[in-house]
């Protein structure tokens, strides 16, 4: 069982899956001078993992506003502490006070038990923001997770998950090691479902050249979320759109962002600008995956080597856009299940995309029912930055994490009869939520928003 | 004693503050915003940047939403503290007349600038006590508070202790504005003060300065600094952003839906 000194930790990525990513493991007697170096590299470079270090007055404002804290009220899950395990460090080594006054000021050698409490901690923070939105110095703690995460990397310390999702990409070009057979016979095999199921002769258009726009789905839609695939493919096939799937990158997340900031990250930015160039796309549109589309519509411009010709915006941007033209007839009585909406943190506080989404829900489902707090103040899955380890020990922190979300569901009243939708328009928090709704037993069924818009157009 | 903290630590104190925080500043402006980090929603002027800037800071307004209870009393113990700041470079540069200016006679003015810097101070005091009473019970707060978290506390309680303790018995314990004013101006003349001035013979302004000198030395190097942090934080995750249009290439919908794409031909779809 992953666990070390009473912490749950995620099982870690072995020798050779880290070799895949480019990355050789740390011996024991040098990760505390590599992770120095590292920290020291990190601290020079963001002015954001600094302003965080430097000017928290630790008021304890964000503990209760992080649904890790309060699913499992270890005090280490609170934000400020959680960014305090590095920032012990960092003041001991980097500030005039750690060096000089120490335990008083709160400084701390490094020892390997400070790493493996990074390992542990930084791995049950879903980057959600949410500490950042409720800061009243706006001291942003997801960027001390990034630089944690970072670091633990460079020493070779990768949850097994997430290095074999980011591996995945540079393989294959998406994160379930999809090969381009399979994508296409999918494809095929979902259009031949939605001509039974929906009567529309839809075509999943793959590596088409000259296409005028190229759509990224999730990969996690192949596999798990069909319906949110067919729906992308119902929306495009009804406004007649010249579409198609680039097989170099049939993946919407980008689990580089989550862990390696810089080659994962990058490589995938890369490969989507390469399939654009060479699809002769005009625009990208994006699918459903929460922290994929923050990389692509926040980090793209600044991780591209190149200039980005391609303006890129979501699928529900463009959803909403011709709802409010009044373009799309959509029937909402087809989706006629008590609906409510959870904001995936991502698209809510890292993208602004939350009017569109109540844009967009509203004209698909005849009974909505807004959740309390949601927009920007919206509570994570618990499955955020793809914590979704399903070893038993950190399945049940899972559950713990989902605790709140669970209880702003319930209080919804959706699925009080035991047939409310939970429209969660995120990979992630669709793979977290499908299990999560039941271990809370919600009476709901988790959808996406594009599947909903499937089912709602008329054509 | 006395002489040295009131003329000579105040040169130091100077020194360390405005060169410690200069360091400081200089180190963050040294790292970069490497990445677009706004937070949503997103601002679509400079105007509305300046908004939230401002509802910050009067207002505390992202701790009103998401703590109440400490805001009521951060809130209450800010204001204080910046009305008590403003007070002491009015009423002193003044000497208490500054309200002559609004029309009020000398005699008001001064009672006035007694009661503000009375109801200030003891504004303060009660919000430091309740944020203290707050770190002490409330165990979220426990258990972020660290030793230094508490010695800042006691410092500026102690500061503001010595401050009421002044105001309050201003004739046994306290000093008058003029030989305030008049020590300032010997600070900033570089001129020596005689040794049986006032404010070297006051046990409790001598106190009082010492604290302060003590809480300006720490602030370069601990969480004081959360005063510029604020706006380095706010610069990087509050700017404006601009969405790409909407609406897609070569999209005709009308067209689309005359031609009937997607409907299997014969069956007239559903």
């Amino acid at each position: 069982m992953p666990k070390y000194k009473d912490m749950v930790q995620p099982a870690r990525a072995s020798e050779k899956e880290m070799k895949k990513l480019h990355i050789d493991l740390t011996p024991d007697d040098q990760k505390c001078e590599k992770a120095l170096q590292y920290l020291d590299e990190m601290r020079k470079k963001f002015r954001s993992f600094v302003t965080a270090m430097e000017s928290c007055v630790k008021c304890g404002a964000c503990a209760e506003n992080c649904h890790t804290y309060l699913g499992t009220k270890d005090p280490n899950n609170i934000p400020t502490n959680r960014a305090e395990l590095i920032r012990k460090i960092y003041k001991r080594y980097f500030t005039l006070e750690g060096r000089w006054f120490g335990k008083l000021v709160g400084a701390e050698d490094i020892s390997l038990d400070v790493i493996e409490e990074w390992y542990s901690y930084f791995y049950q923070c879903s980057e959600c923001r949410r500490c950042a939105r409720s800061c009243p110095f706006g001291i942003d703690t997801c960027e001390v997770t990034f630089v944690g995460r970072q670091i633990l990397h460079w020493l070779g310390i990768t949850p097994r998950l997430h290095a074999n999702t980011g591996g995945a990409m540079e393989n294959t070009g998406n994160h379930m090691n999809l090969p381009r057979p399979g994508i296409v016979d999918t494809l095929e095999f979902l259009a031949d479902d939605i001509l039974d199921e929906f009567g529309v002769e839809v075509n999943f258009p793959v590596d088409k050249p000259d296409s005028d726009i190229i759509y990224i789905p999730s990969s996690a839609d192949f596999a798990l979320n069909p319906y949110t695939l067919m729906g992308a493919g119902l929306f495009f096939t009804y406004i007649g759109a010249n579409w198609t799937i680039p097989s170099k990158v049939t993946e919407a997340g980008n689990f580089g962002f989550l862990f390696d900031q810089r080659f994962t990250q990058r490589h995938n930015v890369m490969r989507l600008l390469d399939a654009a160039q060479e699809l002769g796309a005009k625009k990208i549109v994006w699918g459903e995956c929460g922290h994929g589309w923050r990389a692509a519509k926040m980090y793209v411009p600044t991780m591209a080597d190149r200039p980005v010709h391609w303006p890129i915006t979501h699928i529900h941007d463009e959803v909403a856009h011709y709802i409010r033209t009044n373009q799309l007839k959509l029937d909402p009585s087809r989706n006629d299940h008590p609906t409510t909406l959870h904001d995936p943190c991502n698209y809510a506080r890292a993208c602004d995309l939350q009017e569109n989404l109540r844009t967009v829900v509203k004209a698909c489902v005849s009974d909505f029912r807004e959740m309390t707090p949601n927009k920007d103040w919206t509570f994570c899955c618990g499955g955020g930055s793809g914590i979704l380890f399903d070893d038993p020990e950190m399945y049940q922190r899972r559950i713990q994490l989902s605790a709140k979300k669970a209880e702003l569901v319930r209080a919804t009243g959706v699925g009080a009869n035991g047939n409310g939708y939970l429209c969660a328009p995120c990979s992630i928090c669709k793979a977290q939520l499908y299990p999560m709704v039941e271990e809370h037993n919600l009476g709901v069924e988790v959808k996406g928003l594009i599947d909903l818009v499937g089912k709602a157009l008329v054509f | 004693m006395s002489y040295f903290i009131m003329q000579i630590l105040p040169y130091i104190t100077l020194v360390v503050f405005t060169f410690g925080v200069l360091f400081r500043l200089g180190r963050w402006a040294g790292s970069r915003i490497v990445h677009n980090i706004t937070l949503a929603p997103f601002p679509q002027r400079n105007s509305q940047v300046l908004g939230i800037f401002a509802a910050e800071v009067i207002f505390f307004r992202s701790l009103f939403s998401s703590d109440r209870p400490l805001w009521a009393g951060a809130w209450l113990m800010h204001m204080a503290l910046f009305g008590a700041i403003g007070g002491h470079l009015v009423g002193i540069y003044f000497l208490g007349k500054q309200f002559v200016y609004l029309g009020m006679s000398e005699h008001l003015s001064e009672q006035m600038s007694a009661l503000l810097g009375t109801s200030a101070g003891l504004a303060l005091l009660a919000g430091l006590v309740y944020l203290l009473i707050r770190r002490l019970t409330v165990q979220k707060v426990k258990e972020v508070t660290g030793t230094s978290d508490y010695l800042q506390l006691v410092l500026l309680l102690a500061i503001v202790v010595v401050g009421n303790i002044m105001r309050l018995f201003e004739h046994d314990l306290g000093i008058a504005y003029a030989p305030a004013k008049d020590y300032v101006a010997h600070l900033l003349m570089l001129k020596p003060l005689p040794m049986d001035h006032l404010a070297i013979t006051t046990p409790f302004f001598v106190l009082h300065l010492l604290f302060v000198q003590i809480l300006l030395m720490v602030f370069p190097f601990s969480k004081l600094m959360h005063v510029f942090g604020m706006f380095a934080n706010r610069w990087i995750i509050n700017r404006v952003y601009k969405d790409p249009a909407s609406g897609l290439p070569n999209v005709d919908i009308a067209a689309a839906r005359q031609a009937g794409i997607g409907v299997p031909s014969g069956e007239g779809g559903v």
